[in-house]
């Protein structure tokens, strides 16, 4: 079973992904009208598979597997199923699950190309407890805010079937909206917190001589994204008749998130030397 | 013995026919009790609704000569001197069973597929029950169609969705509000399908009903009913600060409320989610408010179109469900046989081998 290795069943995690994605494009078709204990299911078996790559990457080098982009990717997709699986215990908010799974495949199969996975060095690029800390917590992050643009993408879409007297919106299972905007806030909350945490670890952690916080672009880009964020809720504070636009503006930044994370990646010095 | 039904639905009698046939609650026992006594029933159960008046039985005479003292008997017992033709139903076995269990799934209803039957049902058997008036027969069967509509309820649509407009609007509210608990409604004009919608929401949870009418009388003798408020109907526009959802059903020639008057009025409410159902005609609210944020409006049109759509998703089930149905029936008929042939085995064993008591 050697030959066996972790992205192989990264792999299969990927495939069942497309399995789901496929499952729900047919729950979708009819309207959401049967509850998508299937759906869970399959997301559950991606999960476990997911899992094992991820321990099988992190027993190999000794170490939170976050050391480059196909695994910071991973890290990603796993914390968007992790915290699905455990939203999605509540049948209300299964669906989740049909919304996700799409985001899910995508992820997967672009951190599956060859060039994010180079070939270790003979040290891991970052190392320690703190460096473990600042990026599962980025990740775990970067997964609220997934599971929470997934929240934001079915408010949008019931809201759209409620507004237009579309009988989808009351034969869909899907959840009212009230409580799907609550969820959405939530989770961008609970994104926002643990991203600080993590840039707050950041922080302590060594830097190359000469090389400034605020010179990297991965640094300021993550400002960037923790301001918007913050932005979002603020927002939301401030004018609570713009519940549609909060949404539209928590896809929106996840989907900005997910373009420019592989890019500033590259571009920064702190993270990619 | 066969099985076999008699009786009246709305399918095939007006309500003047089927009242004149009606029992009583209070006067079922005795007339299952005389219905034994007089050797057309070993077993029997009377339904008795709005909607049907049904007397099952298990007898040991021919279905034709059965159904003859059958329908002799329910003239007797109403007193009545009104020909029955037509409107009389006579089903023996198969089809008494297939009836059975599609009255028990609500495919036989004025409301296909609603379950308020299988509750009446299941009264009219435990009450046959109770008093010993049926036997293996019966009791198979009957639990038999309990068991085929929980079924079909399952694995099917039949009874998916609401088919009134008051229930419409419940399942519209359960899908803005994350609950209904703590919700306030507004019913302006207090017509009687605004007032159905109102007893609607409150038996699903809402918290209170205020009521403005023109008629402040008759305000407060809806609140008083629903447990609400009354307000002057000058003063509804004052109570959109706290309530979530409005149902409007004035006479009023124009509109009561429009953009212009909602836009300051959803400021004071902070935006909060609001449902407008307006079920008047000419219609109370102006469309245009459905393009404010958090406002969902829907009118009568709306409402009776998901009802008709549900109502058709339901008749696109009923193949399905006459599928279902059809092969329980066969099963049971099957099983009965069996029992029987057993029954004739046992008896034979017992002749050839009778058991012997000790001491006899």
């Amino acid at each position: 079973m050697a030959w066996f290795t972790d992205r192989h069943f990264f792999l299969l995690a990927v495939l069942v992904y497309g399995v789901s994605t496929v499952y729900s494009v047919f729950l979708w078709r009819r309207g959401f009208r049967r509850d998508d204990h299937v759906n869970y299911f399959l997301l559950l078996a991606a999960f476990a598979l997911h899992t094992i790559a991820m321990f099988k990457r992190g027993f190999s080098i000794n170490q939170c597997p976050v050391n480059n982009l196909y695994e910071a990717t991973i890290f990603i997709a796993w914390a968007i199923v992790a915290a699905y699986l455990v939203v999605g215990l509540l049948p209300r908010l299964r669906f989740l699950g049909a919304f996700a799974s799409p985001v899910l495949f995508a992820i997967g199969v672009f951190a599956l190309m060859p060039a994010l996975d180079p070939p270790r060095g003979p040290k891991p690029e970052f190392s320690g407890a703190l460096t473990s800390l600042h990026a599962a917590t980025i990740m775990l992050a970067y997964g609220a805010f997934g599971l929470g643009a997934v929240a934001a993408g079915m408010f949008l879409t019931q809201q759209h079937d409620l507004k237009f007297h579309k009988l989808r919106a009351v034969l869909s299972l899907l959840p009212p909206i009230q409580r799907l905007e609550i969820v959405a806030s939530r989770l961008v909350l609970v994104g926002l917190v643990l991203f600080t945490i993590g840039l707050e670890a950041g922080r302590f952690l060594p830097r190359p001589e000469g090389v400034s916080y605020w010179q990297d672009a991965k640094v300021v880009w993550s400002i960037l994204m923790w301001l918007i964020y913050l932005g979002l809720l603020v927002m939301r504070r401030l004018f609570p008749q713009s519940s549609r636009r909060f949404a539209s503006g928590v896809i929106g930044a996840f989907a900005f998130l997910l373009l420019t994370f592989w890019g500033t990646n590259l571009l920064s010095t702190l993270h990619h030397p | 013995m066969n099985v076999i039904v008699i009786g009246l639905s709305h399918h095939s009698s007006p309500v003047e026919l089927r009242e004149r046939f009606a029992f009583a609650d209070a006067k079922i026992p005795g007339a299952l009790k005389s219905l034994r006594e007089s050797g057309i029933a070993n077993e029997a159960v009377i339904l008795s609704t709005c909607n049907r008046v049904e007397i099952y039985v298990a007898t040991p005479l021919e279905p034709a000569r059965a159904f003859m003292q059958l329908k002799q008997f329910l003239v007797t017992a109403h007193a009545c001197d009104a020909a029955l033709g037509d409107e009389l139903y006579t089903l023996a076995e198969p089809q008494s069973l297939q009836h059975l269990f599609k009255v028990a799934c609500g495919l036989d209803s004025m409301v296909l597929g609603e379950t308020e039957i299988l509750g009446q049902l299941k009264k009219a058997y435990d009450l046959a029950f109770q008093y010993k008036h049926t036997g293996a027969r019966l009791n198979k069967a009957f639990q038999r169609a309990f068991h085929v509509a929980k079924h079909v309820r399952t694995e099917t649509n039949i009874q998916r969705g609401s088919v009134s407009v008051a229930s419409v609007a419940v399942e519209l509210a359960e899908k803005i509000f994350n609950s209904l608990a703590d919700r306030d409604v507004l019913v302006i004009g207090a017509g009687e399908t605004s007032e159905k919608t109102a007893r609607a929401l409150l038996s699903r949870g809402a918290r209170s009903i205020i009521v403005a009418n023109r008629s402040h009388d008759r305000a407060v003798a809806l609140a008083g009913e629903l447990g609400g408020r009354a307000v002057p109907f000058d003063d509804w526009a004052g109570e959109f600060q706290k309530i979530d959802i409005a149902i409007s059903s004035t006479s009023a020639p124009h509109h009561i409320l429009d953009r212009a008057k909602l836009e300051p009025l959803m400021k004071l409410r902070h935006h909060r989610p609001l449902l407008l159902i307006d079920i008047a005609v000419p219609r109370d609210i102006d469309p245009e408010v459905n393009f404010l944020e958090n406002v969902y409006l829907y009118n009568i049109d709306d409402l009776q179109a998901i009802a008709d759509d549900y109502l058709r998703l339901r008749q696109e089930e009923i193949a399905r469900c006459e599928q279902i149905i059809a092969e329980k029936v066969k099963a049971l008929l099957g099983y009965t046989r069996q029992e029987m042939v057993g029954d004739v085995v046992r008896v034979a064993c017992c002749v050839k081998n009778p058991v012997k008591i000790e001491g006899v």
